[in-house]
């Protein structure tokens, strides 16, 4: 057991260690720009197509006029934790509620 | 009379018409100024749940209301990045109330791609008990077999937390890894007949050993309608320290799938959800007491297991609006605890549930459940069960 518990134990901080390198270093500014030409044939999911695919993943999607603007903020941030979702799954499902309320 | 009822009449209209008047642009505005909505955001969240149970077991027949079980979940928003969320359960069993602290933590979020928790949090093992286990979510009204608070594996823990999701062009992955104080074992001084168990309740941790874990989720598809995950467990120490359980450590993995998607070929939603657990601990020899006073140690190989698959289909394609609402659920669930433990158990369970979607986030629950054990605390046999539940989420 206590040979697992390492392997567990280094893999982990490898996982760590890796993830935050990751996390850190992709920040929006270093991104290297698009083109005009692959901005045109870039395929977006709208904020609308993003709340039927994912907030079904867990419960049925929920209807954006049960919560005001504000409401809808706090439970997207409690949401994109929870749920583990990506910054832009959760952006643009706000977004999607707030303008459909 | 008529000089009274003029009188009356003008009194009337005078009111309205200042009443009329009181409603100006200039006080509104002032008004509206008030509640302009702040930074810090208060919310009250939560579920419940209440209904009817009847259960057969082996001829033995009860039925009884259950109790509305009430979950409120608290968020303070403190900015875009802070959060303080906190959920209490409200239940009642064996003629008490019961409450509980479900979870209770501080996040924040460092980036795009990482958040950290502090406290007491939900467990990333695999995503029954962190995401699905909310009784307007779960979709019958049971947690399959070797889930929740008593199972196998733990629901969650106290300690610090690192997660988030990468955006892989179409595809995502999500992490999370964690320390916690880990759970702590029975040795059997006080539930003999639950020794070599552990107990994920652990609030001050009984030796200075932390379990670490984490899970990984992939969503190999743009729609994100599959996900698979695996989860891992592991603590060098459960037993309390200067014990002779002290060193006894334990490793458990759980492996994770789902699927979700509406097919236009079938009319509806079809979800499909899994997870296996398994749970392996140190051997140690444990003390068994007879009646006559007489102690006999005992070991066994302490591995368990357990396993659920679900499918759900929801006809949101059809044409009536009521066939729109239904959904089918069928479940099989499977627990196997150590042999020659005092708590060995092999079960298999079968649900089969008919819902009814009142909203998004109410609905009325049908289902028949039956469970073939052998061993377990209740002796094994086989218990069958009908309940109707009503679960809201606010």
């Amino acid at each position: 057991m206590k040979t697992r518990y390492k392997i567990v134990l280094i893999g982990l901080m490898l996982l760590v260690t890796g993830t935050i390198i990751i996390s850190c270093a992709s920040t929006k500014d270093k991104y290297t720009a698009v083109t005009d030409v692959e901005e045109e044939f870039k395929f977006e999911k709208s904020g609308a197509q993003l709340w039927g695919e994912v907030c079904n993943r867990c419960h049925l999607a929920p209807s954006p006029a049960d919560y005001n603007d504000t409401d809808w903020e706090t439970i997207s941030l409690h949401m994109k934790v929870r749920a583990n979702l990506t910054e832009k799954e959760i952006k643009k499902i706000e977004a999607f509620l707030k303008s459909a309320n | 009379m008529k000089k009274l009822f003029t009188t009356i009449v003008v009194i009337g209209l005078v009111h309205i018409s200042y009443g009329q008047t009181y409603n100006n642009f200039k006080i509104d505005s002032i008004v509206s100024q008030q509640y302009k909505p702040s930074k810090t955001q208060f919310m009250i969240r939560g579920y419940g749940h209440t209904g009817l149970n009847f259960t057969n077991t082996e001829g033995e027949r009860e039925s009884s209301y259950v109790g509305s079980a009430f979950a409120p979940i608290f968020l303070f928003k403190h900015s875009d990045r802070l959060m303080f969320e906190a959920e209490l359960e409200f239940g009642l069993e064996n003629n008490e109330l019961e409450i509980g602290l479900e979870y209770a933590d501080v996040m924040y979020v460092l980036n795009k791609n990482m958040t950290v928790r502090a406290g007491k949090f939900l467990l990333p093992f695999g995503t029954f008990m962190e995401r699905l286990h909310p009784a307007w979510i779960n979709r019958l009204p049971t947690r399959p077999l070797g889930f929740g608070h008593d199972g196998i594996a733990p629901a969650s823990g106290i300690g610090v937390e690192l997660r988030g999701a990468f955006d892989l062009g179409g595809s995502k992955l999500n992490y999370a890894v964690y320390s916690t104080n880990g759970p702590r074992l029975k040795d059997g001084t006080e539930e003999p007949e639950e020794a070599g168990m552990l107990m994920f309740q652990n609030f001050e941790d009984n030796n200075t050993s932390k379990a670490f874990g984490g899970r990984i989720g992939l969503l190999p598809f743009a729609d994100s309608s599959t996900e698979i995950g695996f989860s891992t467990y592991s603590t060098s120490k459960v037993g309390a320290a200067d014990s002779n359980y002290e060193n006894v450590g334990a490793f458990l993995y759980a492996i994770d799938f789902a699927f979700i998607k509406q097919i236009p070929a079938l009319g509806g939603f079809i979800d499909i959800k899994g997870q296996y657990n398994n749970s392996d601990i140190d051997d140690a020899t444990y003390t068994e007491v007879h009646e006559d006073g007489d102690e006999e140690e005992y070991t066994f190989d302490n591995k368990s297991n357990s396993l659920y698959t679900q499918l759900s289909y929801r006809p949101t394609m059809a044409s009536s609006d009521f066939m729109k609402k239904l959904e089918f659920v069928v479940r099989y669930s499977n627990l196997n605890t150590p042999e020659g433990a005092e708590w060995e158990e092999q079960s298999d369970q079968y649900a089969f549930g008919l819902n009814y979607w009142l909203t998004w986030r109410s609905v009325i629950k049908i289902a028949y459940q039956t469970t073939d054990s052998v061993g377990g605390h209740d002796g094994g046999g086989t218990t069958n069960n009908f309940f109707v539940h009503w679960a809201i989420g606010f």
